[in-house]
């Protein structure tokens, strides 16, 4: 079981460092747009708002609340975010994305005082067509004596195709660990929904907690 | 002798050439005014991340309606009346929303003409 765990683990790095990421909702909006996400669960609520200044930059700001397995260890993270396309490639009926996602602010914790200022410096990989979507995160998020690195990794694909006007429904299946806040394996099935004035996810992870992300542009 | 009906063929040729001239200088003025901009665009997978293109294209001030064909990877852009648009600022605008355009024409169709054309060879979902 514990090489299995770490066979999984080591994946899900893998894949977040490596593989191709997606552009399903990729973590901005296109020049001038406003973009606002949300991802909510038991265990991580997570919101932010950043605004396009160019079609490649982003600046924002995020708010992120955590909690271990155990329910014993909490964080709350604010930060100023940047986010920049690194690569687009735009086939015929393609597209793949790298990002880097990085932020800096203070955090706090139950298990100290005050507050440290933490640095989470990210990659983010997309590829997606009509029909196949996958995509990998690779985050870090390091403060004095801290380090909660983490990294996701999705793969879905969508019922059918659909005109511009009309809601997708998509299958995907994302696999997320944090260092030192969950030792487990996160697993979450969910439905998604993309619409061209929405996009959400809908989903209940492998210990039956339910999840809820959004993205909107203004 | 006075002869009527030659009296009466020549307003009535002009009233004819008048009426014809009059309806295909119509036509003719519906055709312009149905000018679209056709592009095909690399890289629309997603109407959520591609409401980029339909909004900075709204925007331009030519702009009457704008198409979005993701399965033919078609936008278009028709213009207002008595306006003409701007080949260039379309391109840029879809490059500027982070797609590539590969083929882009002056077509005399509406944009509910080009949306009819394609909904017509729309292929069964599968």
């Amino acid at each position: 079981m514990e090489f299995f765990n770490s066979l999984l683990r080591w994946l899900v790095t893998a894949f977040a460092m490596t593989a191709v990421f997606s552009a399903h909702a990729g973590p901005m909006g296109f020049k001038g747009s406003a973009m606002t996400m949300g991802d909510f669960s038991p265990n991580w609520q997570e919101g932010w708002v950043n605004y396009a200044p160019s079609s490649r930059d982003a600046v924002g700001v995020g708010a992120l609340a955590m909690r271990s397995d155990d329910k014993r260890l909490t964080r709350k993270l604010s930060e100023l975010t940047y986010t920049r396309l690194l690569k687009r490639v735009n086939g015929e009926h393609s597209q793949a994305n790298l990002w880097f996602v990085g932020g800096v602010g203070p955090v706090s914790g139950n298990d100290f005082s005050g507050s440290k200022t933490l640095w989470a410096p990210g990659i983010s990989a997309d590829y997606e067509t009509t029909r196949v979507y996958v995509s990998g995160t690779l985050r870090l998020y390091r403060a004095s004596g801290m380090n909660h690195d983490f990294a996701s990794a999705r793969a879905g694909f969508s019922f059918y195709e659909v005109d511009y006007e009309e809601t997708q429904p998509w299958f995907i299946v994302e696999v997320r660990r944090m260092r030192g806040l969950s030792e487990g394996i996160e697993i979450t099935p969910m439905l998604r929904l993309i619409n061209k004035r929405y996009f959400v996810d809908l989903g209940v992870n492998n210990v039956k907690q339910g999840r809820v992300n959004f993205m909107y542009i203004f | 002798m006075f002869n009527i009906s030659k009296t009466l063929s020549s307003p009535l040729k002009i009233l004819c050439a008048a009426v014809v001239l009059s309806s295909t200088s119509g036509l003719m003025t519906a055709a312009a005014a149905a000018e679209s901009a056709k592009a095909t665009v690399n890289g629309m997978v997603c109407a959520f991340c591609a409401q980029g293109i339909e909004k900075r294209l709204s925007s331009l001030p030519a702009t009457k309606a704008v198409f979005v064909d993701l399965r033919k990877k078609i936008v278009a852009v028709e213009a207002r009346e008595g306006q003409s648009l701007d080949l260039a600022a379309i391109r840029h605008e879809i490059t500027e929303a982070g797609y590539d355009v590969v083929k882009l024409e002056t077509v005399a169709m509406s944009v509910e003409d080009l949306k009819a054309q394609t909904a017509t060879k729309k292929p069964v979902r599968k």
